[in-house]
């Protein structure tokens, strides 16, 4: 028997694993960190929609965008595994991410903490200072760490 | 034989115009140049001012690692000596002063498309930085005192001393960026293929390559708009001005972030006349 207290208490657990399984029904590392990138691409393209004056600024899409990116990033970090170095399917990830353990992870947390910080914005100035952040952030593993493609 | 065609030609002093240093302009071209992403401090060094071009850290080649020189003005280690001539000699010919050939790794072949006056403005502008004492390391490559003579046999194909001639048929903006992009931004020598013979291959201007470090390809620059890069030429001049901020995500990869960094430095009216050049390679 099962106290209904354990149940309110597992309960947000259980929906959060069951968020993260929606995420990650993909069919593998180098699927889900794709899919992680493309929804911070999606994030990011509001924000530059913003800051191009294409969209008006609105702190609440600035908060949902932020909140996603974050999550993707987070996907996309957590699924350069051992062993998904080469595709298929076609990745630009290069060797040294594997090889650069302790610089992808600061880049990493670079990219993170910009994103958190663009997430804590209330208003316009805030949020164009964020945005430079992280773009620098973004910039930070692509120069580095991704292949080009055309 | 071999002896007599391989030696230097360098320019003489009438190659060098009367002419006033404009440092802002020096400063222009250091940046379209992109001479601190190469002449960059030895990352070894963390005391090293990293916005200082004095050198030393490892650029790779196909042909073996190099160590780009101390551009600051040190008397000793850096271009403190260096006449204007020396310096032009350098940037049009590839040429130190003492008559050695560097390698074309060092993109002079560009460079010496540049008004000379541009020329002596970068060295105006080198020469009002700090200096840094930055002993020169010697280039880690595989290749004996007489090949790298060879290389000027090399510029008998490689190197035009043909200075850039704008298209009267083009707007002042259209050569600007022209010149820009072919003098010294030196686009070509990454986005343009080469041939057997390592040289430039112009009947494939700008249609993209091999990546020079060997890793994966660069981008073609022609028909950025039909092949549906980017928007329009404004679209263009975002994405080299706010890259990764505006979620210009390309920009960043292959060495190409440095070169946004820089871009982004550049007055806008220079970003659009690149652009402007740039939309119209079909």
């Amino acid at each position: 028997m099962v106290k209904p207290a354990t149940i309110l208490k597992t309960m947000p657990v259980l929906a959060v694993l069951a968020g993260l399984g929606a995420t990650f029904a993909l069919a593998g590392p180098i699927e889900d960190r794709q899919a992680g990138m493309k929804q911070v691409g999606k994030a990011m393209g509001a924000f530059a929609g913003i800051a191009k004056g294409e969209a008006p600024y609105d702190a609440a899409v600035v908060k949902t965008n932020a909140d996603a990116m974050l999550a993707g990033m987070k996907q996309a970090f957590a699924n350069f595994t051992p062993g998904s170095e080469k595709g298929p399917p076609e990745t630009y990830a290069k060797p040294e991410i594997w090889s650069d353990p302790e610089g992808v992870k600061a880049a990493e947390d670079t990219a993170l903490k910009a994103v958190e910080a663009m997430a804590a914005t209330t208003d316009e100035a805030g949020f164009k200072t964020a945005l430079a952040g992280l773009g620098e952030g973004c910039k930070g593993c692509h120069t580095k760490y991704r292949r080009p493609k055309d | 034989m071999f002896w007599f065609l391989s030696a230097p030609r360098p320019l003489g002093p009438d190659a060098i115009p009367q002419h006033q240093a404009d440092l802002a302009n020096g400063a222009l071209m250091f940046n379209i140049g992109g001479c601190l992403n190469c002449h960059r401090p030895d990352p070894a060094n963390a005391s090293a001012d990293a916005g200082l071009p004095s050198g030393g850290a490892p650029l790779k080649t196909p042909i073996g690692t190099l160590f780009p020189p101390n551009l600051t003005p040190d008397p000793e280690t850096g271009i403190g000596k260096w006449s204007e001539l020396d310096f032009v000699n350098a940037l049009e010919r590839g040429l130190s002063p003492s008559g050695d050939h560097a390698i074309p790794a060092f993109p002079y072949t560009s460079y010496a498309l540049m008004r000379t006056e541009d020329v002596l403005d970068i060295r105006a502008f080198l020469m009002s930085l700090t200096p840094v004492r930055a002993e020169d390391k010697p280039d880690d490559i595989p290749l004996p005192f007489f090949l790298r003579r060879g290389v000027g046999l090399w510029n008998y194909l490689g190197l035009s001393t043909a200075k850039w001639q704008p298209d009267p048929r083009e707007t002042a903006s259209w050569n600007r960026g022209a010149y820009l992009v072919n003098g010294p931004g030196h686009c070509a020598q990454c986005h343009t293929p080469r041939t057997l013979f390592m040289t430039l291959d112009e009947t494939r201007a700008f249609a993209g390559g091999p990546h020079p470090e060997g890793d994966g390809n660069v981008p073609s620059l022609r028909g950025l708009i039909e092949r549906g890069r980017y928007k329009d030429a404004k679209d263009l001049v975002s994405a080299m001005q706010f890259g990764e901020t505006f979620g210009y995500d390309k920009l960043s990869s292959g060495g190409m972030g440095a070169v946004q960094t820089n871009l982004s430095k550049l007055p806008e009216a220079d970003v659009q006349a690149i652009a402007e050049y740039l939309v119209s390679l079909k």
